[in-house]
């Protein structure tokens, strides 16, 4: 049985139709999130249609971060002058159902979307009410029970005065009329100046991203993601290059051939009940507030406890980090830099994700012309004592590569992936171990994906927060969520043939303050149908 | 590890007071044992003969340390069967199809080591619903060896109207029968969820295999298709082998934890709600079994509750079937492995490939049922 093979015929993706931060990210340094609630109907479609022209499709943006790579590896450092400012919109699915009908809005095929973040759905997510109640989304600044939102709009940049002009020019104002939608929540995200691409914990984030099939055109013919390895055998997932498996695009935008859960062999699009559903795709955000202060006294704690246990003889507070997060602080992976942080590791796209759980990684087989630059770094190694990433590491809970889980093989995890798009907010704490400022920071964490039911909730409330799920080991300390706060995860030694020990959370470091469930729909449907009315 | 007796599946306590039947469930658990030390010293004759990975606690038990903690060797899967989920992104589990009824002398279709039997009231809603993962070969065992402690159990758990004869026909135990089957759910009934199948399945996935071209085998599904251990459509069977078969590329010594059982490891109620927005508390009951090792469990109303199964929503949506529940079921079973590392084995060609045709076609009757074998 072929399994996942490229030989399956990949689809062209209406490129012009899909809005540009689905499949092919914005990746600015500012993003400013928009939320909106619907007041008058017909002032609302005014504003659309007004907005519509702005709307950044993936063949825009997917060719700026093209000249964008290109521009850069010529010059060896980011092209300067070199910007874009781009804009994106989603609905909820009450913002749907006003603006088309409710029939209409509850044919679309998610149950999660339809239900929505609401108070049982954060409770569902393992979400902390406030104490005395019941309802984790009370004090939320946006969604959730008391700040509902009909309208999501992303507007990202590279230069923050053009973003802020933007979102000036598009966010609905008086030219709109009293009954344009009116604006419940704005907040700016912004690469950090002291570590740019770095979460508030200190550790880089988005490195791993998988790799969408489908076809930008047939003549030439022109792959979304760049292909860098050859064919793999058969029975083994594809990747685009070392560490980026390719998913077929049904798995984030409606309307395209999926993946089979067993061997990843392609099969014909979900039908959709409204044509207009085409090329939507489900975007879930969620505002993370991080509690650094926290986070960096458990771990200077732990550390001072386990260093006086023989398996953890001379761990240091980023060793520990490592095995929490599953990367160092510099992103460089714990399972191919067991010992100690490797910068260069980091830096280099052709290694820093390349690496499976289960296995001696084999060394990628890379296609005439491609690979070159790659490091000879440590391959990834199962070993002959035992896994190095800890199954309760972040990047093992959410991403368990190959190794088997509750629910499936490894062609089942492909059709957990999602697509992140998120950026962290709020001010750095530079001095972490000398206490809280009590200023808000996080990450605004946004995903798109065909099913959030299927996908964002799996990561997140089956697995993340399960500490025997994907497979035993214990709760993701970092974003796992549970009714106590306690959470616990299984350490193997750091010291070949010592014991490991189970570590305890005696608290979460992460707190959900806002979100939703938006449905960001194809260009057309804005205009055809959820503008035009 | 090294143990003196296997104890019955969740130290239920079925054999207090009677320490000949005790005796009698060890030695047929050792049997079973020896037999899966035997399977893979056969599978392992074909690449010249090697060190079985896989022991009897009991007549071979080791002395030396095991992987710590203890859980690190829980391998765990879902308890709602993988055939009914939906058929792409967004479609919804075939949750009716999943719980159709059943009739005496048909098995269910749940095939996770977890089946499940939903109970109506009179107004079509649900009152109940039980939960057993308990391993219909020890049912025959004790319709064998202890009748009488087999009917008390149906009479407990089941109904106390249950009578010898609706169990057993010509003297001889009948596990599809109708309370076990139409009428409860006493213990599994698929034909491939028995216990030793367990027990086989974890000595077959420590031989580490290899396929014609000579790369060794360690994804769960080609594994398992390589190995013929078990079904591929599975939730459990690929996870629980290629579990084991990461412990035995560490060149671990590998058994099962006493008590051999598969068991439910927890049920996760993160967002079921009642009407009244509290949370379902005491409304899942382990009935039998022991501590980190249930066997049975019940969802249901406490007494005195103004409600019904059927008024419980998980994450806003309500239950209107009992797999539903299911779906947050996580389930386990415990492997124990060496920390140290003396064995070093060859790979093995993928059964049937070779000789190896033989090792699976004496598989036992439970595994040969499987698809594909």
């Amino acid at each position: 049985m072929a399994r996942g093979t490229s030989a399956e015929a990949e689809p062209v993706l209406d490129i012009h139709d899909i809005q540009g931060n689905i499949l092919t990210a914005f990746n600015k340094d500012h993003q400013r999130l928009v939320a909106l609630r619907l007041r008058g109907i017909p002032a609302a479609r005014r504003w659309l249609m007004r907005i519509l022209p702005h709307i950044n499709s993936l063949a825009e943006v997917n060719q700026f971060n093209n000249l964008y790579r290109m521009q850069s590896a010529r010059l060896g450092h980011s092209p300067r002058g070199l910007t874009a400012t781009w804009m994106n919109i989603a609905f909820s699915r009450d913002g749907i159902a006003k603006l088309t009908s409710d029939a209409d809005a509850d044919l679309l095929p998610d149950a999660s979307f339809l239900t929505g973040l609401d108070k049982a759905r954060a409770q569902f997510l393992g979400d902390q009410a406030p104490s005395g109640g019941d309802d984790p989304t009370v004090d939320w600044v946006v969604g959730g029970t008391n700040c509902p939102v009909d309208i999501f709009m992303i507007l990202a940049g590279d230069d923050d005065m053009a973003l802020r002009s933007m979102v000036e020019r598009l966010r609905p104002g008086q030219e709109d009329g009293a009954e344009a939608p009116e604006t419940v929540w704005e907040e700016q995200g912004d690469a950090r100046d002291d570590l740019p691409g770095h979460e508030h914990f200190g550790f880089k984030d988005g490195i791993s991203q998988p790799g969408v099939r489908g076809l930008l055109s047939k003549r030439p013919k022109l792959y979304l993601t760049e292909r860098h390895l050859k064919p793999p055998p058969s029975e083994t997932i594809e990747f685009a290059k070392p560490g980026q498996p390719l998913i077929w695009p049904g798995h984030f935008v409606l309307g395209y051939p999926f993946g089979d859960r067993d061997d990843g062999s392609r099969q014909d699009a979900v039908p959709l009940a409204r044509s207009w559903f085409r090329n939507g795709s489900f975007l879930v955000f969620r505002r993370l507030e991080q509690h650094v202060a926290a986070f960096a006294a458990f771990v200077a704690a732990e550390t001072a406890r386990l260093s006086q246990l023989p398996g953890f003889s001379g761990i240091t507070p980023d060793h520990l980090g490592a095995l929490m997060v599953g990367r160092w602080p510099s992103g460089a992976p714990i399972s191919r830099a067991p010992g100690q942080d490797d910068a260069d590791l980091a830096k280099d796209p052709l290694s820093n994700n390349d690496f499976l759980f289960t296995i001696d990684t084999p060394p990628p087989q890379f296609l005439p012309g491609r690979g070159k630059g790659v490091g000879n770094f440590l391959r990834a190694m199962e070993g002959t004592n035992g896994p190095i990433c800890p199954h309760a590491g972040h990047v093992f809970k959410v991403n368990p590569r190959d190794r088997s889980t509750d629910i499936g093989p490894d062609f089942d995890t492909l059709t957990r992936r999602i697509l992140r798009r998120g950026i962290p907010f709020g001010p750095s704490l530079h001095q972490p171990l000398a206490g809280d400022d009590g200023v808000s920071r996080g990450l605004h964490f946004l995903c798109y994906q065909a099913s959030i039911t299927e996908q964002f909730e799996k990561l997140q409330q089956d697995w993340a927060n399960n500490d025997d799920a994907p497979t035993a080991g214990g709760h993701d300390l970092i974003i796992g969520q549970t009714a106590t706060a306690i959470r616990s995860m299984v350490l193997p030694p750091i010291v070949p043939g010592q014991a490991g020990v189970t570590m305890t959370a005696p608290r979460q470091w992460v707190t959900p303050t806002g979100g939703g469930y938006f449905f960001a729909p194809s260009i057309p449907a804005i205009r055809d149908v959820i503008g035009a009315g | 590890m090294k143990i003196a007796l296997f104890d019955a599946p969740g130290n239920n306590g079925d054999f207090a007071g009677n320490p000949g039947l005790a005796a009698k469930w060890s030695a047929h658990m050792s049997a079973t044992f020896d037999a899966g030390v035997q399977r893979v010293n056969d599978a392992l004759a074909e690449a010249g003969g090697g060190t079985s990975q896989f022991y009897n606690p009991v007549t071979h038990g080791l002395t030396g340390p095991d992987v710590t903690p203890a859980s690190a060797g829980d391998i765990t899967w879902n308890g709602f069967p993988r055939k009914f989920l939906g058929a792409g992104p967004g479609a919804p589990p075939n949750f009716a199809a999943a719980e159709a009824p059943v009739v005496p002398g048909q098995a269910r279709e749940q095939d996770e080591y977890l089946e499940w039997h939903v109970t109506r009231n009179p107004a079509g809603k649900i009152a109940s619903v039980q939960f057993t993962c308990e391993g219909y070969d020890y049912y025959e065992f004790l319709g064998t060896e202890a009748p009488d402690v087999l009917v008390a159990l149906y009479q407990k758990f089941i109904d106390p109207a249950v009578k010898k004869a609706d169990l057993f026909s010509g003297g001889k135990y009948q596990r599809l029968n109708k309370w076990n089957t139409r009428d409860g759910a006493m213990h599994l009934t698929q034909s491939a969820n028995a216990l030793s199948a367990e027990v086989f399945l974890a000595a077959d996935a420590t031989v580490r295999r290899k396929n014609a071209a000579g790369a060794e085998v360690t994804s769960a599904i080609p594994l398992t298709i390589c190995a013929r251990f078990g079904d591929e459509d599975r939730n459990s069977d690929p996870t629980i082998g290629a579990g084991v078969n990461s412990f035995a590329r560490q060149n671990r010594m590998i058994t099962l934890a006493d008590p051999v059982g598969l068991y439910i490891d927890q049920l996760d109620e993160s967002g079921f709600r009642l009407p009244d927005g509290k949370p379902t508390t005491g409304w899942f009951t382990v009935q039998r079994g022991s501590a980190g090792h249930p066997l049975r469990a019940v969802f249901a109303p406490p007494a005195g509750s103004v409600f019904t199964v059927s008024d419980v929503k998980i994450g806003g949506t309500a239950v209107t079937f009992g797999g539903q529940i299911a779906q947050h079921i996580t389930m386990k079973l415990t492997g124990v492995a060496s920390i140290a590392t003396p064995v070093h084995n060859p790979l093995v060609p993928c059964a049937g490939t070779s000789v190896s045709a033989s090792v699976a076609a004496s598989a036992t009757s439970g595994l040969a049922t499987r698809r594909g074998m």
